[in-house]
């Protein structure tokens, strides 16, 4: 298919997900317990949407690759090794801004 | 618009019943947002006596890539459809994550401000996205926010007047 409104339920029912770089397709996999390749579009270089794929790289959370080198990932992943990725915190925020207006 | 939407939800979701009414602000070529902020707030409606909450377009004040000398021009033709709006609203706090929009609905409300017309507290939080550079509504409102969010420790280290609550979308 080429869009979909939600690819809630394909992620729901993946055992793997490859995908672009783009945040909310990484976060709603991570999100969702799901192994993660990010394939990295070598002509986009410039784009800044590289910066939290490689973050969630250092950090662990995903394996990384370009479009030349990813059967070679997919032949050598070590899947286990991924840690798992906590969710965000916002009640932290809230917290902050609570504190903020004096309303604790 | 999209990303920005579903991570500003996510900033609301925990605030408490004293954030209301709450009051958004939209570029009028979005066409997703609006169906996500009415269905986070039917669900806000059904737990909480107080929920009110609003919705207004305004243009859209700089399309991707657009060049730096006609960005400047639609801004402060933005900042001056905003003008009206923020004075309408005189917002207690206006909170933001990044879109273009959000500069001069920002920036008018700084101007408020100066005018001792009405003192807002403007609480901006960088995407997600953004690790190691700010964006470029960022690094505007830097200078404009009473307070600056950052998700990531690099940008911390960057900028200093920065807060760093870790991860909080």
């Amino acid at each position: 298919f080429r869009f979909k409104d939600s690819l809630a339920q394909d992620l729901q029912s993946a055992d793997l997900v490859i995908s672009h770089a783009g945040a909310g397709s990484c976060l709603e996999t991570l999100e969702k317990g799901k192994p993660l390749i990010v394939v990295i579009n070598d002509k986009l270089m410039d784009n800044h949407q590289l910066e939290l794929a490689k973050q969630l790289h250092r950090d662990g959370y995903v394996l990384y690759c370009n479009c030349s080198t990813l059967v070679e990932t997919l032949q050598s992943m070590d899947l286990s090794a991924l840690k798992h990725f906590p969710p965000g915190q916002p009640e932290k925020f809230a917290s902050f801004l609570d504190k903020v207006f004096g309303l604790q | 618009t999209g990303g920005h939407t579903t991570e500003i939800l996510r900033l609301l979701s925990c605030l408490s019943e004293s954030y209301s009414p709450r009051h958004y602000v939209l570029a009028d070529s979005d066409k997703m947002s609006e169906a996500k902020i009415r269905s986070f707030e039917q669900k806000k409606a059904e737990t909480s006596f107080k929920s009110q909450f609003t919705l207004d377009r305004i243009p859209r004040s700089r399309e991707v890539r657009q060049s730096w000398i006609s960005s400047v021009v639609t801004t402060l033709y933005s900042i001056l459809y905003s003008l009206p709006l923020t004075y309408k609203r005189k917002p207690d706090l206006i909170l933001c994550n990044g879109p273009g929009t959000c500069v001069p609905v920002c920036l008018s409300a700084f101007l408020l401000g100066l005018l001792r017309i009405k003192r807002t507290i403007i609480v901006y939080v960088e995407s997600i996205c953004r690790v190691e550079t700010l964006s470029l509504s960022g690094k505007i409102l830097y200078y404009f926010s009473d307070y600056f969010i950052v998700q990531w420790p690099d940008l911390k280290k960057k900028y200093p007047k920065s807060v760093y609550l870790g991860r909080i979308v």
